[in-house]
């Protein structure tokens, strides 16, 4: 039978409890001393979290209103606010009533001595590095999907993680909802036989229909900063804000967006986490026109090897609609992206993927026998929640940086075989590109000082 | 040179002059194809620019400041396919070449910005004989850090001791960058201690009350 959600109360006096216990065994760093100062659930003001927020655009809002709830509660501290573009800053200021320090540069956060946490809702070029200096400055991390850049922001980010051991928790939270927890738990309990191949769906990345020449930046905008550790070049106002997703530098189109998403819940249903594909071929079609130049059509063949599995990313790819139309409606259900599980006796759709995920009524409802397998599950089903428990308790988060890695180099490495226009090999073990000297250059892109790894 | 060493080279020169004349028209095409105002023509010109090759990249990297943005862009883009294509594996003449036009385009009198451009395309392909003239551009202030990162990338131990050498008679403002270059690439720099988590930039937005 599924577990039921713990109340997030009692959960705090357990994890209390846990903190205990894990602190014999020899992780207490993990644990800012000032929370652990409470031994039963709620701590004093002084006692909390203390939690700082870098990047407030759509996500960096989403998870500052979040923080905000739980201030409210008495569960945390909102400290410190930070974004290169003032307005945004200033609307900020105003949503933490007056109680959070603004920013523009995120490296006063992490001088501060008092932030415990940060979170990092930047664009996709700026994750890396605010990953790894903050782990490299003590602090716990919640960076938003996909995780790195690069193969080789991939790579730091573990190194930075594990060696501050820090709780990071990367941002495809599909994998902490209650559908996504039913769909694994029928997955690896064999229900569909052997998976032999995942084909995800997600319709098509937009093209730049509005194309502009490069012009002076705003002046609520630090454009240096906003391009951070990208190569320098002239304010386009169609780099930013929200649509920075579609160029390949600085967001990388759908594969990224939201195959950081899809993909995720592929790797972790399939337990393949801590695998790789060993080959990669994408064939797409690009803009013809304006500055964006992520592929607005593509279809990328992830081959698996021991075991043997195909994943498929498709876009707009084969979409299955979702069946209850009455509830679709009802409840915003995005069916143009999913994926569906074939396995050697059966087949399983899972719709969305991030904030929601539904899966098919025969997964909602199976109950393991007595000695099936169990699989993970975020407390309460809240993947900000599952953080603070990794934080509290030392445990792995949800989508740790070893698995927000694994599933961002899917991404990078379906566009790297599209710009590069042919099929990659990949040595999962060593996390490298085999034989293909040029393509091996690009698992890097040396950054502009001195925003650097 | 004994004679069938000759034969092989009299053969490789004219299979050489066969294929620039075969090029030719290809290159013209494609070129005036860029400098098209309809994407529909533009685009697939520039998509499928990769099999033109090294002779196209003297007339697109000449586009590179072209006053239609979308025209300039294009080129860039096809300039990108050539590179790409170029650099697959197993066709090493033709990456020599492709790198060989992009380094004489680098040596004309261009923009920054179009320089800049050409450097991280030589970031992809560029070889030894590249790090030379690379290396020249670290004391340009406007293209320093470019052929810094550029240099950074390239593999091999000429772009190491390029960096070294540039460190030593670097300013004081580009010396933590050449040493941050330097340690990416394994080396062991005293001194320069890394700048990355030294804050630098203040808001002017206030704490409310």
């Amino acid at each position: 039978m599924a577990s039921q959600p713990i109340p997030r109360r009692v959960f705090l006096q357990r994890s209390g409890a846990a903190v205990i216990g894990a602190s014999v065994f020899g992780f207490p760093q993990l644990i800012p001393s000032r929370v652990l100062g409470q031994a039963n659930g709620q701590p004093g003001a002084k006692d909390r979290l203390n939690v700082a927020h870098i990047g407030l655009g759509s996500m960096g809002n989403a998870h500052l209103g979040y923080m905000l709830a739980r201030q409210s509660l008495g569960d945390l501290n909102v400290v410190a606010v930070c974004d290169v573009d003032d307005r945004r800053l200033a609307t900020a200021v105003k949503s933490c009533g007056g109680m959070a320090t603004p920013y523009r540069d995120y490296r006063y956060i992490l001088e501060r001595k008092d932030v415990d946490a940060v979170v990092i809702a930047t664009p996709d070029h700026w994750h890396a590095c605010q990953t790894v200096h903050a782990c490299e400055s003590g602090k716990h991390v919640y960076v938003e999907k996909p995780a790195c850049g690069t193969i080789e922001e991939g790579k730091a980010m573990v190194r930075a993680a594990r060696s501050a051991k820090v709780a990071v928790q990367v941002g495809s939270q599909g994998r902490s909802q209650r559908e996504a927890f039913y769909a694994h738990q029928y997955i690896a309990n064999g229900m569909l036989g052997r998976v032999h191949t995942v084909k995800c769906w997600h319709y098509a990345s937009p093209s730049d229909d509005n194309a502009l020449p490069d012009s002076e930046p705003p002046p609520e905008l630090d454009w240096d900063l906003w391009l951070g550790p990208l190569p320098w070049r002239p304010y386009n106002r169609r780099y930013l804000h929200g649509v920075f997703r579609w160029m390949l530098e600085s967001g990388g189109g759908q594969i990224r967006d939201r195959g950081a998403h899809v993909m995720s819940n592929a790797l972790h249903f399939m337990g393949a986490d801590h695998t790789g594909p060993v080959t990669i071929e994408t064939k797409g079609r690009v803009p013809t026109k304006g500055l964006w130049d992520s592929a607005i059509d593509m279809e990328v063949t992830y081959q698996f090897k021991k075991p043997d599995w195909t994943l498929i990313w498709a876009q707009p790819g084969e979409m299955v609609p979702y069946p209850d139309r009455q509830k679709l409606k009802n409840e915003g259900i995005r069916e143009g992206y999913g994926a569906v599980y074939y396995g050697d006796k059966d087949k399983l759709v899972v719709w969305v993927g991030d904030g929601q995920v539904y899966t098919e009524r025969k997964a909602i409802e199976y109950r393991p026998p007595a000695g099936g397998v169990k699989v993970p599950q975020s407390p309460d089903f809240d993947h900000h929640e599952d953080w603070f428990e990794g934080i509290k308790t030392g445990r792995k988060t949800m989508m740790n940086i070893e698995a927000g890695v694994a599933t961002s180099f899917l991404c990078v490495l379906g566009n790297l075989s599209l710009v590069c226009g042919r099929k990659l090999k990949w040595d999962p073990v060593k996390q490298e590109i085999v034989g293909d000297e040029q393509a091996r250059r690009l698992m890097s892109r040396p950054q502009r000082y001195p925003y650097v790894l | 040179m004994n004679t069938p060493n000759f034969l092989a080279a009299a053969s490789a020169g004219f299979a050489a002059t066969l294929t620039q004349a075969a090029d030719a028209p290809a290159v013209s095409r494609l070129v005036a194809e860029i400098q098209s105002i309809d994407d529909k023509v533009r685009g697939p010109a520039w998509q499928n620019a990769g099999p033109v090759g090294a002779p196209a990249v003297k007339p697109l990297a000449g586009l590179l400041t072209h006053a239609d943005f979308e025209i300039a862009r294009s080129a860039k883009r096809a300039l990108y396919q050539i590179v790409r294509h170029a650099g697959r594996p197993g066709s090493e003449k033709a990456a020599g070449a492709v790198e060989r036009e992009l380094l004489a385009a680098l040596a004309a009198d261009r923009t920054a910005a179009a320089k800049r451009d050409l450097l991280w395309m030589l970031s992809e392909i560029g070889g030894s004989g590249a790090v030379s003239p690379i290396a020249a551009l670290l004391t340009d202030v406007e293209l320093r850090e470019d052929a810094r990162c550029v240099l950074q990338r390239i593999p091999g131990s000429k772009p190491i001791g390029a960096l070294k050498k540039a460190l030593a008679k670097a300013p004081a403002d580009f010396q933590a960058a050449l040493a941050d270059a330097l340690r990416a690439r394994g080396q062991k720099v005293r001194g320069h201690p890394s700048l990355k988590l030294a804050p630098t930039k203040q808001t002017s937005v206030k704490a409310e009350a």
